[in-house]
């Protein structure tokens, strides 16, 4: 059974908060999924909308970011569509954290964390917006 | 398929095709043929404009065939992102009252208030109820009209259409339909923000004009009439470069005007 969820707001940082919140409240009460992959999921959000606000809606009045959840016994979607400029996240090396700060190139971290914590991203342009599907699949009962 | 494709077709094809734009109990409600677009005495009520070699066209509908003006007018026109423009729509009760705002007081057009202003009419139209670019009051069929708007684009295998609200009321009626924005969110929010008591455009609702009294930023045509007559500037803003996006079969959920008076 799925249990869908849905949020739009404006593509800025204030919005950031509600997302979370969004996630919080939805996966409150679903068996399986724990504090640390509600943390995941919240992280991994965040990150993407803070490159669609920097990057995606970059030098415009800023539209829209939908927010989609849904809630499977197996693994949780998360759908994020915007429809700025298309900013493909694709995977990123490890940062290298051994470096000394001078040397470590600005930013970088938000990517690696959003494939760090999620199993699977999926990213498409088309005409209806740009879509990043994230998965993250749940420890199934016999694990727990 | 691009509308310049279907405007490649021969007329009778093209108006099966285009027929599907129309809503037949709109058409019905006025005696006119949904199938011919004729009325009663086989007047010609309804226009089609889809010219080859164009990603345009244009519908106009006549109350009767001698009406001073349209009481539904559709203009689609296909993007440069192979997607689909909704440049125009007009909803209009044919039998309700008409205010002269589409012309000043010399006769020029003012391109529903954007190019100059009929205050006057403007005043008058605003005491009656109607929202800025108005000439009439409003049909009340934007739901089923965009209902088959978005039928139509499916069967032509389109997933979205855009468009660029005119006013305020305009795109507040669209985020209800199910729109989101492509630019333009971030300043509904402080519109709506801005519009609370202690907010910059609540404090210039000033009586400097008609159309800025203090107490309509409770309702959206409120807000709208004192956004059209400029009030934006008071904080660096303007209403324009705002563009809606309708996902074909999904309802974005937008609600920048939390708990709505129209």
């Amino acid at each position: 059974m799925s249990n869908k969820h849905q949020m739009t707001r404006a593509a800025e940082l204030e919005s950031l908060p509600v997302f979370r919140d969004l996630i919080d409240a939805a996966c409150k009460h679903h068996p399986g999924i724990d504090e640390q992959i509600r943390y995941d999921l919240k992280l991994a959000v965040e990150e993407a909308c803070t490159n669609i606000i920097a990057h995606g809606y970059a030098d415009m009045n800023p539209g829209s970011i939908i927010l989609t959840l849904e809630l499977e016994p197996q693994q949780v979607v998360m759908t994020i569509t915007d429809f700025g400029h298309p900013f493909e996240p694709s995977e990123p090396p490890a940062p290298d954290v051994a470096a000394g700060l001078d040397d470590r190139p600005t930013g970088g971290f938000g990517l690696f964390f959003i494939y760090q914590t999620m199993d699977e991203v999926g990213y498409d342009t088309t005409e209806d917006g740009n879509r990043l599907t994230l998965i993250k699949r749940l420890p199934s009962a016999e694990e727990e | 398929m691009t509308l310049r494709q279907i405007n490649a077709l021969p007329d009778n094809a093209k108006k099966r095709i285009y027929r599907a734009l129309l809503p037949p109990g709109l058409l019905t409600q006025f005696s006119i043929d949904p199938i011919t677009w004729k009325g009663p005495n086989g007047d010609p009520h309804a226009l089609l404009k889809a010219e080859p070699e164009t990603g345009g066209v244009n519908i106009w509908v006549r109350k009767a065939a001698d009406s001073p003006d349209e009481f539904f007018c559709l203009q689609l026109a296909d993007n440069a992102f192979n997607g689909i423009d909704l440049n125009f729509l007009l909803l209009n009760d044919p039998d309700s009252p008409r205010f002269r705002t589409d012309y000043d007081e010399e006769g020029n057009p003012t391109l529903f208030g954007t190019a100059r202003r009929n205050l006057v009419e403007e005043e008058r139209a605003m005491r009656a109820g109607l929202a800025p670019a108005q000439v009439r009051t409003s049909l009340g069929a934007s739901r089923l009209v965009l209902q088959h708007l978005e039928a139509f684009l499916a069967s032509l295998g389109h997933r979205a259409y855009f468009l660029e609200p005119l006013t305020y009321v305009s795109a507040w009626v669209f985020e209800r339909r199910g729109l989101a924005y492509v630019r333009g969110h971030k300043l509904m929010d402080t519109i709506h923000t801005e519009f609370q008591p202690g907010g910059r455009l609540h404090q210039a609702l000033d009586g400097s004009t008609p159309f800025r009294q203090p107490d309509p930023w409770r309702t959206v045509r409120g807000r709208a009439w004192a956004i059209h007559d400029g009030i934006l500037e008071v904080i660096d803003a303007k209403w324009d470069k705002l563009r809606m996006v309708k996902q074909i079969g999904r309802h974005a959920g937008v609600e920048t005007f939390p708990d709505a008076i129209y």
